[in-house]
């Protein structure tokens, strides 16, 4: 009978490929207490998230990240679990129990439940669901779950685990059909995905809205006084049967995460192009990509390793969609012939093509919109400078834009003040040629 | 800078990317550990403006040592590492120079309702309590003498009992399981735990620190 620790050592091994970046969840805000104001609750969640630890390269190491178990019927070619000999599983309350342990030590801030699918993804998920049942109502821990959602998992449980976790996440792997079954040959991409994240979406929006219709009937003063009420009542009838009442569900959202450079002839472009319509389309909160890397005994083991510079550039590309609001239009502009981002930072790419055509930015005059198109300018220095010309203050010097928060050295050769440029743009693209193209990842 | 309504220069304010406002700083100032009361009346006798504009030398000093006190708040939060005993106390040991200690016993109150929370803070060598209500005190006692002492009068909770298992071990199984060689980036590292926070008492022995330790054992000369 293999020990705990010894699931912890594989079971955690064959995870760590799986990302989950964040422990953040907007419930610390709104809904500091998730069943109401009773004291016996357990753990809490910050809306900034707290990293208790870092893995050697650098990144948080803040969840409880093991498979539940790593017998699995799907051969996907890129999968640890293909090369992994000793199938193990953890028992729900072995489970729970072993977070609890953690989590009373401080060294992590949440769970991130995830599995392979053994006999089916609904067996598998019932036990999945068992331990997170057990952290919940046995052990009362009220932090922070993020719930894999395994293929092809039906609606009701896909459902009650929306009900017990702040976040719950699809992986996609690839960016279309053919792609997905070229690494993974049994899923079916609209079914076993984009079905699951369309339910997702709408699980959330109808629990919301009603939410906010009663809340609105009831006009409620005492938000505390009136939960706690209410999980008496439904405690009656079985714990089961209840979710946080009145909190908005999912607060940390739906994410996905692809493997990138798996698929022989995947390009960013397919990457990019699935992304924006997973923002737009199903209320994705956010997109992971973990770069391929080979492994012993996989049917993938001589491919080679796709470069983690490529899986940089994805997410600064992705950061462009989804925080600055860029079209995907505008990312294809600066593709290679291959459909592939090029070496260096896409925003100085962009902004290099961009201003070939436009005049350069007069902070003093110009749009938000056209503010974030200049490198060393985020959202929240463009929407400080609107805020100012509201204002009507004007910026004589430029140095007056560091105050705003605007990173100067890459901001200046796109500005003007006063009809002035600080440097022609030719000089900067030779001068600072080093600087965009030897960045460090 | 042009500005038609004030002499000052409001336009920090608007649009400061950093700095404290007058009203955060008198609250928290007296927290760092070199703060004296003629900085307090200096910081009441400033506008917020310049206090604001960290192109001022005060604004500057403030805006320092206010960054040290939150910063020194939020590494204890991550990385002090508690045991819990089966009467419901959860303890551990901080490193915090300024006065700091009662957000720190906030935060795991607000983790642990049903605890008492005892922290031994090596600096001022005061053990922090914070009790089920929230209410909390500083004790010249060393860590061991208070758990025993509180321990004795509280009755044997089963919930705490259930998970009294296992050790240190655990944690160090799960980073180890996490590690992915391909992907070392000591630098970022680095930037993420910086040398300094090895030096809190929860870091000091942190499988962390073994982890991205450059000195070899001697059987990897050996590979
Ligand atoms: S479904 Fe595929 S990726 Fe997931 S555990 Fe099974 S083989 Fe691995």
């Amino acid at each position: 009978m293999p020990s705990t620790l010894e699931k912890i050592r594989i079971l955690g091994a064959n995870s760590k490929y799986d990302i989950c970046a964040s422990t953040a969840s907007s419930r610390s805000n709104k809904y500091p207490k998730l069943f109401g104001a009773s004291k016996k609750w357990i753990g809490a969640t910050a809306s900034a998230g707290i990293c208790h630890s870092y893995t050697p390269d650098g990144r948080c190491m803040s969840l409880f990240k093991t498979l539940f178990t790593n017998k699995c019927i799907y051969s996907c070619k890129y999968c640890f679990t293909q090369g992994c000999k000793q199938k193990l599983s953890f028992t729900p309350e072995e489970y729970a129990r072993t977070f609890m342990k953690l989590y009373s030590m401080n060294v992590v801030e949440g769970v991130f439940i995830t599995s392979g699918v053994c006999r089916s993804a609904d067996d598998t998920t019932e036990d999945m669901l068992e331990a997170v049942r057990l952290l919940r109502f046995k052990y009362n821990f009220q932090g922070y779950i993020h719930f894999k959602c395994l293929p092809g998992l039906s609606q009701h449980l896909l459902k009650e685990a929306i009900s017990l976790s702040d976040r719950i996440s699809v992986n996609s792997e690839a960016s279309t059909t053919d792609f997905l079954s070229e690494i993974a040959e049994q899923k079916d991409y609209k079914n076993d995905i984009i079905t699951r994240q369309r339910w997702l979406k709408a699980i959330r929006i109808k629990h919301n809205e009603e939410v906010l219709k009663k809340m609105k009937d009831q006009k409620r003063d005492n938000e505390l006084e009136y939960q706690e009420k209410k999980i008496i009542e439904h405690r009656k009838n079985g714990y089961k049967k209840f979710r946080w009442d009145d909190a908005p569900i999912l607060n940390s959202g739906q994410t996905t995460q692809f493997v990138v450079g798996a698929a022989e002839e995947e390009t960013d472009w397919d990457l990019l192009k699935r992304i924006d319509w997973q923002y737009k389309a199903v209320d994705m909160r956010r997109a992971y990509f973990s770069a391929f890397i080979p492994l012993e005994g996989t049917p993938l083991a001589k491919k080679k390793a796709a470069p983690l510079e490529r899986e940089h550039r994805l997410y600064q590309s992705d950061w462009l969609l989804r925080i600055y609001h860029y079209k995907l239009k505008d990312l294809k502009d600066i593709l290679t012939d291959e459909g592939n981002l090029p070496f260096g930072d896409p925003k100085v790419h962009f902004a290099r093509e961009y201003f070939k055509e436009h005049s350069l930015v007069d902070p003093n005059e110009t749009t938000y919109q056209e503010l974030i198109r200049v490198p060393g300018i985020g959202p929240i220095s463009a929407k400080r400078i609107i805020n100012l010309q509201n204002q009507n203050y004007k910026f004589t010097r430029r140095e007056q834009l560091k105050s705003v928060g605007v990173v100067l050295k890459r901001a200046d050769p796109f500005l003007k003040i006063n009809g002035k440029n600080q440097t022609t743009l030719q000089k900067f693209f030779i001068t600072n040629e080093n600087n965009i193209f030897q960045e460090s990842v | 800078m042009n500005n038609r309504n004030s002499c000052k220069d409001p336009m920090e304010v608007l649009g400061r990317s950093k700095g404290y406002s007058q009203k955060e700083l008198i609250k928290n100032l007296p927290r760092h550990y070199k703060y004296n009361s003629n900085l307090l009346n200096q910081i009441k006798n400033t506008p917020e403006v310049i206090l604001r504009n960290l192109g001022s030398p005060i604004a500057k000093k403030v805006d320092k040592m206010l960054k040290e006190i939150f910063a020194e708040a939020y590494r204890a939060k991550q990385f002090t590492r508690t045991e819990i005993n089966n009467k419901s106390v959860l303890f551990g040991v901080v490193l915090l120079k300024h006065k700091v200690m009662d957000l720190v016993l906030d935060y795991f109150h607000k983790r642990w309702p049903q605890c008492i929370i005892c922290l031994y803070n090596e600096h001022t060598q005061l053990t922090g309590i914070i009790n089920e209500k929230g209410i909390t005190q500083e004790i010249k006692q060393s860590l061991k003498e208070v758990v025993k002492k509180i321990s004795r009068k509280r009755q044997i909770s089963p919930y705490f009992e259930d998970i009294q298992f296992s050790n240190d071990e655990i944690f160090e199984t799960l980073y180890q399981s996490q590690n992915i060689k391909e992907r070392k980036n000591t630098r970022y590292f680095n930037s993420m735990i910086p040398k300094h926070c090895f030096k809190l008492p929860g870091m000091r022995k942190g499988v962390e620190k073994r982890f991205t330790s450059k000195n070899k054992k001697i059987e990897e000369y050996f590979k």
